[in-house]
This record gives structure tokens, C-alpha cells and sequence, in this order.
């Protein structure tokens, strides 16, 4: 999204400003977020739900809500992990009324364990990796157009800056060996030319990035 | 344009709106799950209510807090904010690896994921829908101090405004200046004066 013109200003909800705006706006919402967590947590699927939501054709991508390109996600995966099949799911969804109710069973063990599998102290993530570029160096993003999940803006490409930190290694998308990502400091007149505002772009990129 | 916060607060009550079609699919895989014995429902509940009771911006406001009236303290969040925040009690999912951004009276800092929705669940729960908007993930890298100035944040000029993309494993919280006037303040009484939208860095 970086970049795109035309999507407006932000807009906020009501009582954006304070701590209390809902965490789900609707109750499906939290549903669909639940069972993102809840099938990681019972080995139904694995890993990132990031390629599968950028798997959405992009204009059902746009035409669609952030909770509900996450379903789309998790969707996908069940069914690439055998767990359902899209006709199984198109006849039941046809079978909810119209005050929805959904099949409720209890896993006492597992559920009482699920705040702290969420949220409880960890050890600080990164290994330590073999880095070709050092603090101070001046690393070019490599022009590229790759296919699948990859976590290198377009707007970045061909641009210059410098190196602020080698946050250690961690594994790119798809990949088992964790890799050298660097802190990478851009002059924003760099990034969007002679109308930039003044100041300075941060972001983490993998050395495949870089040259 | 559907996009960030999802739908609209559709009436619910005497006259509910019939479900929408995601709102079916959403119900008919948990069924469906729940049916064949691959998961129960209670435990996307206790995910839910994790969210809803227990994880978010207050647990941020606290870290802001203890790191405003203890020195040792906010030296140990700047160099390794994932040992910091888990001294207070908070780690986990999309919070391996956190860093602190201090503000200064010459830097104001500010994140944003440009890619996604990457955002430090364990300080700040689950971002607000207008931060995985179209708009605010498009134009903060491009115009911060017009986005900034949305949200009634204008900054004085020779103020460096640094944009944190949030890209890969790091996720970012900001560390606001303490307001003035509030010095000799009890730490509790501090914590209420950190907001969200301070961490995330759109007001200062």
C-alpha cells in the first residue's frame, strides 16, 4: 500500500482517541480472529496467514473487510490442509439462519492455556547470522518483481540508504535458515523525490533485499 | 470502500440485520470444526476474551509509566524492550521482538505497516481499524505530516519526523515525551495519561 494515492483521509471511528474503542466491532469479527489463533493452537494449520491473504484476487482484496480477508485466509488453508472443503463449507453457511448459532464444545485444558500461549514473557527472538553489510554502509534495494509472500515494499525499490542496526536473523518467508535483516534508514526525498517532506523512513529488510 | 474496521454497526436488537454472507461463512467453519471434533468452541472464546478483557494499550501505558519515573528502567527498555516489557508481565504473540522509539524535543517518531497490519499486540492489543485502513497505511510513508495533522498532531519544524515501517519480525512501540505539569505524579496516575494513539506515535 505504500505510496498508493487516492484512498482519502483517515477516518476514525467514534471514541478512536481513547482506549476504549471495541476490539471487535462486530461479534463475527472476533469469531473469525478466534479461530485464526484456535487453529494454530490445535495444529490445524501452520504458519503465516500472510500469503494466503495476499492469494486474494486483488480486487476482492480491496472490495473486502480486514476481518474478513483474514477469514478468507484461514478458509483457504483449512481446506489446503484437508481439514474441510469449500462445498462442505458453501452447504452449512446456506444452513445458518438468520440469528446465527454455532456448534459449542469445551476443551477445558487447552482453553485455560490459551492467555498464556498468547501473552507471557519471551525470550527476545533473532539469532545470531553471519551479516554481509555493517552499520554505516550504504545498501541499495534490489529492483525485483517477485511472485509470493515476500516482505519488500515496491516503494523501496532502487532505493539508497544506510544501514542503523543488524537486528540479527530470522528465517524470510518461506524459508527454514534465518537470514541477516537490517534497520535501514531512508531520506524520505530519496523515496518520493523533490516533493518529499522532510524526514526520514525506517524499516527492517532481509539481506536478500539489498546489494 | 469496506476496508479497515469491518461493516457497519448494523442494527441489532428488536430489528437484527439478517447475517451477511462472511457472517455465515465465519459461523459454518467453527460449526463445522466443532462438529467433526477438530476444535472446540471454548477455546476461540478464551482468544477472544483475551483480547476484548485482558491485552491492550493499558499494559503499553504502564511501560510508559514505569519508564517515565525510573531512569534504570527506561535505559533497560531503550536497549532491549522484549526483557523490559517482560519484567512488567507481557510478551508473546506478535511481541518476540520489540523496540522502544523514544520521542525527544527533535524527534517524533510514528509506525505504520505498510505491507499488512504488523502492530505489537502485547503492549497496545489489537490496532484500531483506522490503522489497517487503506488511507492511513498508503499516505503515512508518503505525507506524515499531513496524516499526522488528521489527527490534530502538528509539529513544529525543526522537529525530524521518523516513519517506522513495520516490515518483518520487529515490532515497534513509541515512547512519548512526558507532558509537562507532570512532574512529583504518582506512576498510576501517570499511565492514564498515555493514550494509544501515543505508542502508535499519531499524537505526540
Amino acid at each position: 500500500m505504500g505510496g498508493m494515492h487516492g484512498f482519502g483521509p483517515v477516518i476514525r471511528s467514534s471514541g478512536d482517541r481513547a482506549l476504549d474503542e471495541p476490539t471487535f466491532h462486530e461479534p463475527w469479527e472476533g469469531r473469525a480472529f478466534g479461530l485464526m489463533i484456535a487453529t494454530v493452537a490445535k495444529g490445524l494449520r501452520s504458519g503465516s496467514l500472510r500469503p494466503s491473504i495476499e492469494e486474494i484476487e486483488p480486487a476482492t482484496y480491496l472490495a473486502s473487510g480486514y476481518y474478513e480477508r483474514w477469514a478468507r485466509a484461514v478458509e483457504a488453508q483449512l481446506v489446503a490442509g484437508g481439514c474441510l472443503t469449500s462445498a462442505e463449507i458453501d452447504r452449512r453457511a446456506a444452513t445458518v439462519g438468520d440469528a446465527p448459532t454455532r456448534s459449542q464444545a469445551s476443551d477445558p485444558e487447552l482453553s485455560t492455556e490459551i492467555p498464556a500461549f498468547l501473552n507471557g514473557p519471551v525470550p527476545t527472538s533473532g539469532e545470531p547470522v553471519t551479516a554481509a553489510f555493517r552499520v554505516g554502509d550504504s545498501v541499495t534495494v534490489r529492483r525485483m518483481a517477485p511472485v509470493g509472500h515476500h516482505r519488500c515494499p515496491r516503494y523501496l525499490r532502487g532505493a539508497t540508504g544506510t544501514v542503523e542496526r543488524v537486528n540479527g536473523g530470522w528465517p524470510h518467508p518461506g524459508a527454514d535458515a534465518p537470514e541477516a535483516v537490517y534497520r535501514v534508514r531512508f531520506a524520505m526525498h530519496d523515496l518520493w523525490g523533490d516533493d518529499a517532506e522532510p524526514g526520514a523512513l525506517f524499516i527492517d529488510l532481509w539481506e536478500r533485499y539489498l546489494s | 470502500m469496506s476496508e479497515g474496521h469491518d461493516g457497519d454497526h448494523r442494527e441489532r436488537g428488536h430489528h437484527p440485520a439478517p447475517p451477511t454472507p462472511i457472517e455465515r461463512r465465519v459461523t459454518a467453519i467453527e460449526s463445522l470444526l466443532v462438529e467433526k471434533g477438530l476444535l472446540t468452541s471454548d477455546v476461540v472464546d478464551a482468544v477472544v476474551e483475551t483480547y476484548e478483557r485482558n491485552v491492550g494499550p493499558l499494559n503499553g501505558a504502564r511501560v510508559v509509566a514505569r519508564a517515565w519515573v525510573d531512569g534504570a528502567y527506561r535505559a533497560r527498555l531503550l536497549d532491549d524492550a522484549t526483557q523490559a516489557i517482560g519484567e512488567l508481565g507481557f510478551g508473546g504473540a506478535e511481541g518476540e521482538h520489540l523496540v522502544v522509539l523514544e520521542n525527544t524535543p527533535t524527534i517524533h517518531n510514528v509506525v505504520v505497516c505498510t505491507l499488512c497490519s504488523c502492530y505489537p499486540w502485547p503492549v497496545l492489543g489489537l490496532p484500531p481499524g483506522w490503522y489497517k485502513s487503506f488511507a492511513y497505511r498508503s499516505r503515512m510513508v508518503r505525507e506524515p505530516r499531513a496524516v499526522l495533522a488528521e489527527f490534530g498532531t502538528t509539529l513544529a519544524d525543526d522537529v525530524e519526523v521518523r516513519v517506522w515501517d513495520s516490515s518483518a519480525d520487529v515490532r515497534y512501540m513509541v515512547l512519548p515525551l512526558r507532558p509537562d505539569g507532570s512532574d512529583g505524579m504518582a506512576e498510576d496516575k501517570l499511565v492514564a495519561l498515555v493514550t494509544r494513539d501515543h505508542m502508535i506515535g499519531v499524537v505526540r
